[in-house]
């Protein structure tokens, strides 16, 4: 049983193809960093004495966002399994509200890291085609994706009308070390299309990037990335909605 | 009077890098952490620590291109190195004795503690 590329299918508590084990395997890896953490600062928790009441509920903080995070990527991840099971209810979506929601969504996790991240002003109103929460959740995995990988400057997320007036790009900008040319190249050729743990950018580029992809497709659209001088944008490419212009 | 060592944390974690920095504290080491390694190399250019903590997998250039760069200064290819990572199971002994690291921890496993004990072997 072996659907588009690189889901991850199981049938009788087995992996069928290499790509799965792949897949498991990054899933894995990408899931363990988060644990990890959550681990630590759980047993400085158990073990530190005379650690300051603040200080202790900076951990507990702590604990509850990446959990969270953890949680979300769980939930990606079962839900990218079931893609082909499920008819997505595709409607004309006003952009900007979806990147402010995001944008209210990552608010605590951001505030948590002293990172800021906000929806860039956009002069006309744009419909775009999608589903709701497939389009939330790839712009939710490219803001927790510019999370770890900008420094200071703010992340922002913003929408443009492509030249051909006919799709609408969504992008979610992040400012931090430039990705070497080789990994980059890398990184274009799989974007979407394979599990993969990108070493310049290990946290949650491969796999978070693969759902995206996964999601994209499932609406038609897909995802790409811009690389900068001083960090990159990932966006998702969807089908612009003409019901404005028909009023 | 003895020196407070003090120790360069490379970790793209912040959060990860603080618990590094509460836990060394505790056992009386002074430590700071830097996200990727461009400003690991700064850092290490401005104040010359007494150990490495190194996460493998860094946002921009990795740990092994770090390490390179550090062996390539005759001043800096001595601070000994310890490698933190999520992938200490995939790392051959072989491949990373060249660079200076005296040990590999594995983040899913290890107590804080050990990041003491792995210090407090190579410095005292």
């Amino acid at each position: 049983m072996k659907g588009s590329r690189g889901q991850l299918h199981i049938k009788d508590g087995l992996l069928h193809d290499a790509s799965d084990l792949s897949f498991l395997l990054t899933a894995a890896h990408e899931l363990k960093s988060p644990l990890a953490l959550i681990r630590q600062l759980a047993l400085s928790l158990e073990t530190m004495q005379g650690l300051p009441a603040s200080e202790q509920e900076r951990m507990l903080r702590q604990i509850t966002l990446t959990s969270e995070r953890a949680l979300r990527l769980t939930t990606d991840l079962m839900r990218s399994s079931r893609l082909e099971d499920s008819l997505f209810e595709l409607e004309p979506l006003n952009p900007r509200q979806i990147c402010e929601d995001v944008a209210h969504e990552l608010a605590p996790l951001y505030k948590a890291k002293n990172r800021e991240i906000r929806v860039a002003a956009r002069p006309r109103p744009i419909l775009v085609v999608a589903n709701r929460e497939l389009l939330r959740r790839i712009l939710l995995n490219f803001g927790d994706n510019a999370l770890h990988y900008t420094d200071q400057a703010p992340v922002e997320l913003k929408v443009q009308m492509l030249g051909a007036k006919n799709t609408i790009r969504m992008g979610v900008r992040d400012f931090g070390p430039a990705v070497p040319a080789d990994l980059w190249q890398r990184l274009q050729s799989n974007l979407g299309t394979g599990a993969q743990t990108l070493h310049a950018r290990p946290q949650s580029s491969g796999l978070g990037l693969f759902v995206a992809g996964q999601f994209a497709s499932a609406m038609s659209g897909r995802i790409g990335a811009t690389r900068h001088r001083d960090g990159a944008t990932f966006y998702v490419d969807l089908m612009a909605s003409s019901q404005l212009s028909l009023l | 009077m003895t020196k407070t060592p003090y120790v360069l944390i490379v970790e793209d974690d912040e959060w990860l890098a603080e618990q590094y920095i509460r836990t060394l504290g505790e056992a009386g080491i002074r430590a700071e952490f830097v996200p990727h390694a461009l400003a690991a190399i700064d850092s290490v250019d401005a104040k010359l620590p007494d150990a490495l903590v190194i996460d493998l997998l860094l946002a921009g250039p990795n740990a092994f291109a770090l390490l390179h760069e550090l062996r390539s200064h005759a001043d800096l290819a001595a601070i000994p190195v310890i490698l933190c990572t999520a992938s200490a199971d995939q790392i051959a002994k072989e491949d990373i004795e060249a660079y200076g690291v005296k040990q590999v921890l594995d983040k899913a496993s290890m107590v804080p503690q050990d990041l003491i004990a792995a210090i407090k072997r190579i410095l005292l």
